[in-house]
């Protein structure tokens, strides 16, 4: 059962459609006007579509009323321009006049109306197509090139001027995607050049009224460009002229650079300069010059004042024990002058306790003075010796250790016993101890003190400044006969030969008594030259009214410090007052250096005989009973 | 003496002769409507070929200045498309001639009085034009620039027909302008109540006035060149 009504249902649903399609009827749909175009400004046609049928078969018909009239025209022809269309021809074309057209569709059951449409002619022109569109391919210096021509469509009378119409033409390779689209204007040909060789091309051409719609594109022509080769000569002569233009600037450039260039790639190997050298002075032929202006003038650093640079200050010691000791005292007691090369720094006196002074020790007899106590034992022991040597017998002399014994004590013969007598002759001799009183007292020397005499069999004159300032003479005479025994020739030169002036020494008789400690009298000596004989030529200060202001006349007892070395920025590093011990013990071991070096000078001295004063080199003892003392003597200037 | 009188007359011919020739041929064709032998110079297809530049010109600027016052200012619901015409221009009282079997059949003369009717008629109304739309707040600068130049480059135009009608016709009636109506049939369109659309309507029936002037010229132009080759078509 349920299936039935299911069958019936389905049956009426698909008949009633069918039905009731064919019994509806209704008036017809709104046709629709779709485009009026006109081809040539003259004729015009309209198109219209048709609305829904409406079951019935429906006509068509357009009216239409000009712009200024309610005349109501019917359309004159419904066929020449197809279905759906209507055509007017020129007679019933009206320019530059608006038409109204209306489509009305009619059935039986009713009609319908469209919307109106206002037309104006002018504006609804579109050409036909252009015809005849030729394409042909020309030959020209440049390379090939298309020539295009056509024909305006047939209808439109651009001859009268009617239409006027501008053209388009469109061309491409023919496989290339883009047109290349060209305006023509008004011409009816156009060129086209830059081809492609051996390209198909194809070709269309358009037109269009001043103030209508574009016409379709014509057909396309197919044209084939011959293979040709393109000359790219202007390029190449670009190229050309362009390099040779850098190539011209570069040149230029270079040569302008031409120094700098060539000291870039070959850098100048460089030769040997001397500052101040001068070539040209060379070639002239003038080698003093040249040398000359190497010469510095700077160098070496002159002085005009050469006799300054040798100053030299030497102290003397003036004994005042000399009045009452034995003149060995004053042996003991004479400075040795000591000549001070160029590059000693240290002070004009020539200090025991100074290191440097080694070398420097003044040659000959030197006599050192020790301290009191030691005196009288080296008294006696020397007395012995000395008066073994007094006979006069060819006594070897002792040894030369006991002879720097001797030497060393020797001053110590001359005991203080000696009284100083008044009178101004003063006898800076040796003396025998205490029982000679001659002032003639003949020593005898070991040879090796005085190597010299072996070779001057006549007088030696060793010369020695004693303390007392008087200048003694001690002769050392050599007997023929003993070989060895040397007489000592004390004479006293109560005129100094020397310029060597002392006359403090009556002065420091009278201050100082026996027994008192000596005080010295001091007393610079300036050395003026040295002479060819390498001996000093002295000259004391006083004479000249000056002197270092530490000179000393027998007075208080100066203060002075002991010289504990020299550094190296040539200062003198002093030392406080030591004991009489320890200066003693300075003194030995001085004395003993000191008589070594005294050899030299004295055989130097020895060397020559001469006359005349002559300077002698004598050490100044520093062996006080106090310290050493050390002037502080401006250095001499070094170089 | 006559020897010398000729030879005088020799001598300030030869001298004057650049003068005579200038003087023969005015270059310049200067002149109001009353001075027309002067211009003698200037033939008359070089004339018509200038006045038929100047129409062409004319409808150029015409239509591009009612496309911009279109965009600008009517709304698109009412804009007439261009094979529409949803306006009413003003009937002239001079018969134009519509269809170009009605032109064909018109004389030269008649043809170029139609020209100077048109040409005469719209001096006032594009000058009336300017001044409306000037009174409009955004209206472009080029399209016061076009419409002025329109105005302006009109008046050459009547000029050129004017001149044109006295060479071509022998005619010296000019003196009076035929056309003699004001802007008032425009303003008086009761259909036409907004500016905007009063305006409109100006524009577009000037460009259609023009493009008249245009076809009326070539039309005339070829009938001068060919005059049978024109009416065969």
């Amino acid at each position: 059962m349920m299936w039935r009504d299911v069958g019936v249902t389905l049956i009426l649903s698909l008949i009633l459609p069918v039905v009731a399609q064919g019994a509806r009827h209704t008036p017809p749909g709104k046709p629709k006007l779709t485009s009026c175009r006109s081809p040539d400004k003259e004729t015009f046609t309209c198109w219209w579509e048709a609305g829904s049928d409406g079951g019935r078969p429906t006509t068509y018909s357009l009216f239409y009323h000009k712009e200024n009239s309610e005349t109501v025209y019917e359309c004159p022809d419904y066929h020449t321009a197809g279905a759906n269309s209507c055509f007017f021809n020129k007679n019933e074309t009206s320019i530059w006049v608006n038409y109204n057209i209306t489509v009305v569709a009619t059935n039986a059951l009713g009609n319908n109306f469209s919307d109106p449409v206002d037309v104006d002619v002018v504006y609804i022109v579109q050409p036909h197509t252009p015809e005849n569109v030729t394409v042909g391919v020309l030959e020209d210096e440049d390379g090939p090139f298309l020539r295009v021509s056509w024909e305006p469509p047939r209808k439109a009378d651009t001859r009268s001027g009617w239409i006027t119409l501008i053209y388009e033409l469109r061309v491409k390779l023919e496989e290339a995607e883009e047109w290349e689209e060209h305006r023509a204007g008004q011409q009816k040909m156009f060129n086209i050049f830059s081809l492609h060789s051996g390209g198909v091309y194809m070709v269309q051409v358009r037109c269009k009224p001043d103030h209508g719609f574009w016409s379709e594109w014509s057909t396309a022509s197919y044209v084939k460009v011959p293979d040709y080769i393109p000359r790219e000569r202007s390029m190449w002569i670009l190229i050309a002229v362009f390099s040779a233009f850098i190539f011209l600037i570069l040149t230029w450039i270079i040569t302008l650079n031409r120094s700098s260039v060539k000291h870039c790639l070959l850098p100048p190997v460089p030769g040997p300069k001397i500052k101040g050298f001068d070539q040209q002075l060379l070639k002239k032929g003038k080698p003093e010059e040249v040398f000359n202006s190497l010469v510095v003038q700077s160098f070496p650093p002159r002085s005009t004042d050469y006799e300054d640079l040798l100053v030299e200050y030497l102290e003397v010691y003036v004994n005042e024990k000399q009045e009452l000791m034995p003149e060995g005292k004053d042996l003991r007691d004479v400075g040795c002058l000591k000549s001070k090369s160029q590059s000693d720094n240290d002070s004009g006196r020539g200090s025991c306790d100074s290191h440097t002074l080694l070398m420097e020790k003044c040659g000959g007899v030197e006599s050192k003075d020790e301290s009191s106590y030691e005196e009288p034992e080296l008294l006696q022991g020397q007395a012995g010796s000395w008066e073994r040597l007094e006979r006069g017998d060819s006594q070897v002399v002792d040894t030369p250790d006991s002879s720097d014994a001797r030497v060393k004590t020797w001053p110590l013969v001359f005991s203080p016993s000696i009284h100083g007598s008044s009178d101004n002759h003063h006898y800076g001799t040796l003396e025998m101890p205490k029982q000679h009183s001659t002032s003639e007292i003949t020593y005898s020397v070991p040879d090796h003190l005085f190597p010299t005499s072996t070779s001057f069999p006549h007088h030696h004159h060793p010369e020695y400044r004693d303390s007392l300032g008087e200048y003694s003479e001690y002769r050392h005479s050599r007997s023929p006969s003993t070989g060895v025994l040397y007489h000592w020739e004390a004479q006293h030169h109560p005129q100094a030969h020397s310029n060597f002036n002392i006359r403090n020494l009556e002065r420091q008789k009278e201050a100082t008594g026996l027994g008192l400690p000596p005080s010295r009298s001091m007393e610079y000596v300036e050395v003026q030259k040295v002479n060819q004989e390498n001996q000093l030529v002295l000259k004391p200060l006083s004479s000249h009214g000056r002197g270092p202001s530490q000179v000393q006349f027998g007075r208080a007892v100066v203060d002075y410090s002991k010289v504990n070395g020299v550094n190296n920025d040539n200062v003198l590093l002093l030392q406080r007052q030591r004991e009489m011990a320890e200066a003693g013990q300075y003194c030995d071991y001085r004395e003993k250096e000191g008589a070594e070096a005294e050899r030299y000078p004295t055989q130097q001295q020895g060397k020559t005989t001469k006359d005349g004063p002559v300077a002698t080199q004598l050490q100044e003892s520093t062996c006080l009973t106090t310290s050493g003392y050390v002037d502080t003597v401006p250095t001499m200037p070094t170089f | 003496m006559n020897m010398m009188q000729v030879m005088q007359s020799v001598v300030w011919a030869v001298l004057l002769w650049p003068c005579l020739v200038s003087l023969g041929v005015p270059l310049e064709c200067k002149d109001e409507q009353g001075s027309i032998i002067l211009c003698a110079s200037i033939s008359k297809e070089k004339l018509l070929d200038r006045v038929i530049q100047h129409a062409e010109l004319i409808y150029r600027v015409s239509e591009e200045s009612c496309t911009l016052f279109e965009e600008m200012f009517v709304p698109f619901p009412m804009r007439s498309q261009r094979n529409q015409a949803g306006y009413t221009c003003a009937t002239k009282a001079f018969p134009i001639p519509g269809s170009k079997s009605e032109i064909q059949q018109i004389s030269d003369k008649w043809l170029l009085h139609s020209v100077l009717i048109l040409v005469q008629s719209w001096i006032e109304p594009l000058v009336y034009l300017q001044t409306t739309l000037d009174r409009y707040d955004d209206a472009p600068d080029t399209l016061l620039k076009k419409t002025k130049w329109v105005s302006e480059k009109l008046l050459s135009l009547e000029q050129g027909v004017v001149v044109l009608i006295r060479k071509m016709l022998d005619d010296d009636m000019l003196t009076n302008s035929y056309y003699e109506q004001g802007v008032a049939p425009y303003a008086l369109q009761p259909e036409v109540l907004e500016s905007v659309l009063r305006d409109y309507t100006l524009l577009s029936c000037f460009k259609k006035d023009a493009h008249k002037m245009e076809t009326f010229l070539k039309l005339l132009k070829c009938r001068q060149t060919d005059k049978y080759s024109c009416f065969l078509h």
